[in-house]
Parts: structure tokens; C-alpha cells; sequence
């Protein structure tokens, strides 16, 4: 319960980070903590029924953690870190004529 | 079946690299998967019972195909098709191709899969595809676009996956099926996911900068094809489980009325078109039983408008009515709004009277006034001057707004605003593509033909004629800027987290009123 509780924290102050930070790096690593709170959720569900790896052996049956979602949430971190690669060559580029990367500031120049 | 299935599935994404080995097929191979996707479509729409596929045991990929995945499929092929061949002569290199592809390819893949993983996958290579469309010019303007859709949409998939989760924590797999016995919040996080993604309601308002900031075909795309993407999962699951119906229903009447208010005071075209698409799509989730078809319609409609958006000598309504426009380009224009008026003869009539056949009761009114701010909205376009002599005026027009057009063009984007020996060309696969849109349009009346009954014909026509009155009078002279603040990049996260408070208490509302 107290884990669930500290995930939980950890994604919203992601997501309060996304909205307050100013600057566009700031906030993509907010999304970054965001996405690591998801990760650690997927990871704590999974061990509800236990830690040990799921492996055929001769030992007694003992409390297994699900590799389900395990599974599935090494294709959303490749995705993610894939995503946020390409955003930071996005900001890359930003930063050219916008060196501050104020956020206001880029949606001031960039919007008719 | 289910071979061919998972080959067709996995084609575009092969082919989309094999496009970047030979750069020189690129448009024949960009063509050719939209084909295939076509002659899938139909192969799809004649089977007698949908398909239902698991791959890989239990925890599997799950698929489900049926007549409501065809019709989203064949839209995503010919607007593919039409987009192609509008790009055939501009010179666009092959990564353009090979995106648009891949794309092609993603959307396809979030029209058959039916749990919600495969479907988070579909949905993040979206936006990862569409990203590198938008900011295909890479000028300042272009990236910041696409960078402001990746943020929202990849901040939005985040609570989805959330909400995968908690149904998978419930049912130990995550089949659509079981968001039934999902707790509410996990019901509350998946919309709130879709709702971003496929632009519906507040959420949705990331939509309008960045359809009408795109180059024209990649707005023809985004919004032809790429937001029914996420519409799509939510008229499935509606389908599947009776009690999230009321929901998509609900928000299918509320974001149509949001989107109309905008679109009838909107100045500028594509902003018009993008918002009128926001509205659209609220008619595809009002109806989740014939979704399909209208899909299919607004997908040829608005793809072919945000084309003849692109060539129009301005963006501005007010200096579009001072400049006659060609009056071909205006016949495919005004075919193309009569159909999304609802005209008769054009299957956005069989499509209107279809949905207006399958709304509830407590829908009608609401819809209603949806289908009124729609007439308005394109008498805007209707009601443009045009004349047939081309060649001088528009030259002469074409003069004027470069000047005026300079931040335009510092979008790099549009070749259209190009030299004049360019704009000849651009003609000929423009037309072309005209010809797939508008055709498709015209063909799709088989669908529905019932529809040609006197009293559905009398209905939209006096919708129509009252729209225009309205238009003549009222709108026309209307000087009323809306506000943008709402569509900045902070507000639109932080919508975010009223869209879950929302979402949360209608669920919850409704399963307590089930137990």
C-alpha cells in the first residue's frame, strides 16, 4: 500500500512538473519521471503474488511474480526512451534560435 | 484468412523501409500498399462473419476484423492513395514516403487489434510517424508543432497505459472485453488516452494548431485518417460492452457541438476545416453502430478539402471573398461541401441520415444543431466568388498574398506557394486525387441507397437553406475573434486532469447506477 502510495507520488509529481516546469528540457524529464512512475506500477502489480522468477524447477511451488506485465512494459520503455530521443532532437533544433527554450516564449514565435 | 491477415498487417512497415533502400520506387511502392490495403478492405467487407484471431496463446495478440475495421480500412487506403498522388510531382523525398507509409501501416494495424497493448504500440508509433510528417519542413514552426502533439499525446498514452494496467490487475488480460469488469478509473484512464488521442472534446484541442499548421497533405492525412485512430478503439469497445455505450455517445454529442461553435467563427480555412473535424468526429461517436460509414465519408470529405485548402490562393476568408478563385477548383470545392452539408446525391447524406437514424432520443437535439453549424460553417466555402478565365487573375492573386503569406512561407511547407511552371504540375496530381476523393464520394451512395426516401431528402435540405440564411445574415457580417488561450501547451495538460475528473465521475456515476 505504501508502495502504491510513493508510485503514485512519483507520477503525479511528473505530471506537475510537465505542467509548471518553464523550460521544454525541464519538462521532458518530467515526462521521463512520469513514465518511470508507469514503469514502477507495472513492476509493483506484478509482483502482487510474489518475487520469484517465473522458471520450471524442481522446487516446491513458491510465489511467482507475473511476467505478463513485465513483458509488456519493456516494449512501452523501449518506446518511451525512443520518443523521448526524438524529442530532445526536436529541442535541439528549437534551441538554435531559441537558446533560453522558454517554453511561452518558442509557442510565442511559433503560433500566428 | 488469418495469414493473409498478419502478412498485410506487417507489409507496410517492411515495405516502408524497403522504400528508404530504393528511393527511386518510392511513390510506385507508396502506391501499391494503398492498393493492397484497398483490395484487403473488400476482402474484409465480403466475409459473412468477423474474423476473431489470438496469436500466441492466452496472453496473445488479439485481433478482431469485421465490416466496421473495412470501412475504416478502405478510407485509410484511398485518402492514402489520394495523398500520395497529390505528392507525386512536388519533389518530396522518399523519408516522406516511407513515413506516410508507416503510418499507413499503424493506423491499419490500431483497425484490428482488439487489446489494449497491441493497441498502445499501434497508437505510439502514430505519433512518432506523425511527428516526423509534420516536421518534415524542419523549420522552427513545423517542429515546435509536431513537438507540441508528441508531448500531449505521449502524456495522454501515459495515463492509458495506467489504465491498462488496472484492467489487466482485474482480469489478467488486456482484451477489450475486459474493460466490463474493470474497475471505474481504469475505464476513466483508457478514454482519457483516446480522448486526447483522437482530438474529441477539450482534450481534442491540441487538434486545430496542429492540422492547419501541417502541410496540406499531411493535414489531409492527420485529420483524414490518423484521429480515427483513436476514435476507433472507443466506437469498438462501445460495441462490445453495452455499458460504455452511453459514454462515447455523450462525448460523441458534446465534442460536436464544441467543434461546430468554433468552426462557425473561425476566419481562417484550415482552422475551419480542423475544427469542423473535431465536430465530425463527434457524429462517428454518436452512432456507434454505423460509425463505418461515416467515417468513410468525413475521411474522403475532409482530406479533400485540406487539398483544395492548400491551393487556394489564401487562408483568409475575408480575402477570399475579394478573389474570385478558378471555377474548377471551386466545383471541387463546393462538391466537396454540399457532401459534408449532408446534399443529397452525395453519400454524406446516406452517412447523416444513417447516424440520425441510430441516435437516442436525448441525442436528436444536439445533432441537430451540429448538422445546422455544419451547413454554416461551408457556406463560408460555397459562397466563395469564382470565374473561368484562370490564368491572369491568378497570377495576379497568386502575387498579392506572398507578401501577405511571408510567415507562411517561412513554413517552408507548401510547394503549392511555389513558382507557376511547379503550379502546373501540381494540377494535374491534384486532380487526380480530386478524382479518387470526390469519386469514392459519389460511389460510397451504394452503401446506403435506402436513404432516397422524400422525407430524409426534405430534412437536410432545409437544414442546408437554413444555414446559408444564417450564413448571409448573420455569420458573414460576424467580426467575433474567439479566444486561443485555451489551445496553449500547458492548458492543453492540464485539461488533461479535469478530462479524468470528468471521465471518472460519469463512470462512476453510471456503475453506481448499474449495481
Amino acid at each position: 500500500m505504501l508502495l502504491e502510495a510513493c508510485v503514485l507520488a512519483t507520477m503525479l509529481c511528473g505530471f506537475f512538473g510537465i505542467i509548471f516546469k518553464k523550460n521544454l528540457v525541464m519538462k521532458i524529464i518530467s515526462m521521463d519521471i512520469m513514465s518511470t512512475g508507469v514503469i514502477a506500477y507495472y513492476v509493483l502489480i506484478s509482483s502482487r503474488d510474489g518475487l520469484f522468477t517465473p522458471i520450471v524447477s524442481n522446487v516446491d511451488r513458491v510465489g511467482y511474480a507475473d511476467p505478463v506485465p513485465q513483458a509488456v512494459i519493456l516494449t512501452a520503455i523501449v518506446i518511451g526512451f525512443s520518443i523521448q530521443a526524438l524529442m530532445l532532437v526536436g529541442v535541439m533544433k528549437l534551441a538554435k534560435n531559441n537558446p533560453t527554450l522558454e517554453t511561452s516564449a518558442i509557442e510565442e514565435n511559433n503560433t500566428p | 484468412m488469418t495469414e493473409i491477415t498478419i502478412a498485410w498487417i506487417a507489409l507496410p512497415f517492411f515495405i516502408g523501409f524497403v522504400i528508404y533502400l530504393l528511393p527511386k520506387l518510392d511513390r510506385w511502392l507508396a502506391l501499391a500498399i494503398a492498393t493492397v490495403s484497398a483490395v484487403y478492405a473488400v476482402l474484409i467487407f465480403l466475409e459473412p462473419f468477423p474474423l476473431e484471431i489470438q496469436l500466441l496463446d492466452s496472453f496473445g495478440v488479439s485481433l478482431i476484423i469485421d465490416q466496421l475495421s473495412s470501412f475504416f480500412i478502405f478510407t485509410n487506403a484511398l485518402v492514402t492513395a489520394a495523398v500520395v498522388i497529390y505528392c507525386w510531382q512536388t519533389g518530396k523525398t522518399a523519408f516522406f514516403y516511407m513515413q506516410a507509409i508507416i503510418l499507413h501501416g499503424s493506423v491499419n494495424a490500431t483497425f484490428v487489434c482488439a487489446d489494449f497493448i497491441s493497441l498502445y504500440v499501434a497508437l505510439e508509433v502514430i505519433s512518432i510517424a506523425a511527428f516526423l510528417l509534420i516536421a518534415y519542413p524542419r523549420t522552427d514552426r513545423s517542429i515546435w508543432v509536431g513537438l507540441r502533439y508528441l508531448f500531449v499525446s505521449n502524456t495522454a498514452m501515459l495515463f492509458y497505459l495506467v489504465g491498462a494496467l488496472l484492467v489487466y490487475k482485474a482480469n489478467n488480460s488486456f482484451h477489450y472485453q475486459g474493460l466490463s469488469g474493470s474497475p471505474p478509473e481504469a475505464v476513466a484512464l483508457i478514454f482519457l488516452g483516446l480522448l486526447a488521442k483522437g482530438g474529441i472534446f477539450v482534450s481534442g484541442l491540441w487538434l486545430p494548431l496542429t492540422h492547419s499548421e501541417s502541410e496540406s497533405p499531411v493535414s489531409a492525412m492527420l485529420s483524414g485518417v490518423v484521429v480515427k485512430a483513436g476514435v476507433f478503439p472507443m466506437v469498438r469497445c462501445a460495441l462490445l460492452l453495452e455499458e460504455i455505450d452511453p459514454v462515447v455517445r455523450f462525448f460523441g454529442v458534446s465534442t460536436a457541438l464544441l467543434g461546430v461553435g468554433y468552426a462557425v467563427f473561425e476566419k481562417d480555412t484550415k482552422r475551419m476545416l480542423a475544427f469542423h473535424t473535431i465536430s465530425q468526429l463527434g457524429f462517428v461517436l454518436a452512432a456507434p453502430v454505423v460509425a463505418g460509414f461515416y467515417a468513410l465519408t468525413h475521411g474522403l470529405v475532409k482530406s479533400a478539402l485540406f487539398l483544395i485548402a492548400g491551393i487556394l490562393p489564401s487562408r483568409n476568408f475575408k480575402q477570399l471573398q475579394h478573389q474570385p478563385i478558378d471555377r474548377q477548383i471551386w466545383i471541387a470545392l463546393v462538391i466537396a461541401s454540399f457532401s459534408i452539408s449532408g446534399f443529397p446525391l452525395l453519400s454524406g447524406f446516406g452517412a447523416k441520415v444513417l447516424t440520425s437514424e441510430n441516435l437516442l432520443p436525448w441525442q436528436v437535439v444536439g445533432m441537430n444543431i451540429a448538422a445546422l453549424g455544419t451547413a454554416i460553417s461551408f457556406a463560408k466555402f460555397i459562397f466563395l466568388p469564382h470565374q473561368t478565365s484562370p490564368p491572369v487573375p491568378l497570377l495576379i492573386g497568386e502575387g498579392s498574398i506572398t507578401r501577405r503569406g511571408e510567415h507562411h512561407e517561412e513554413r517552408g511547407a507548401s510547394p503549392e506557394e511555389g513558382s507557376n511552371v511547379d503550379k502546373k504540375k501540381i494540377q494535374s496530381g491534384f486532380w487526380w486525387a480530386m478524382v479518387i476523393l470526390l469519386g469514392g464520394l459519389i460511389g460510397a451512395n451504394v452503401f446506403y441507397y435506402e436513404a432516397y426516401t422524400l422525407k430524409n431528402i426534405v430534412k437536410p435540405l432545409i437544414t442546408i437553406v437554413i444555414g446559408w440564411l444564417a450564413y448571409l445574415f448573420i455569420f458573414k457580417k460576424l467580426t467575433i475573434k474567439l479566444p486561443r488561450a485555451i489551445e496553449k501547451f500547458d492548458h492543453l495538460i492540464g485539461v488533461m486532469s479535469l478530462m479524468l475528473f470528468l471521465l471518472f465521475w460519469t463512470i462512476w456515476e453510471r456503475s453506481g447506477g448499474l449495481i
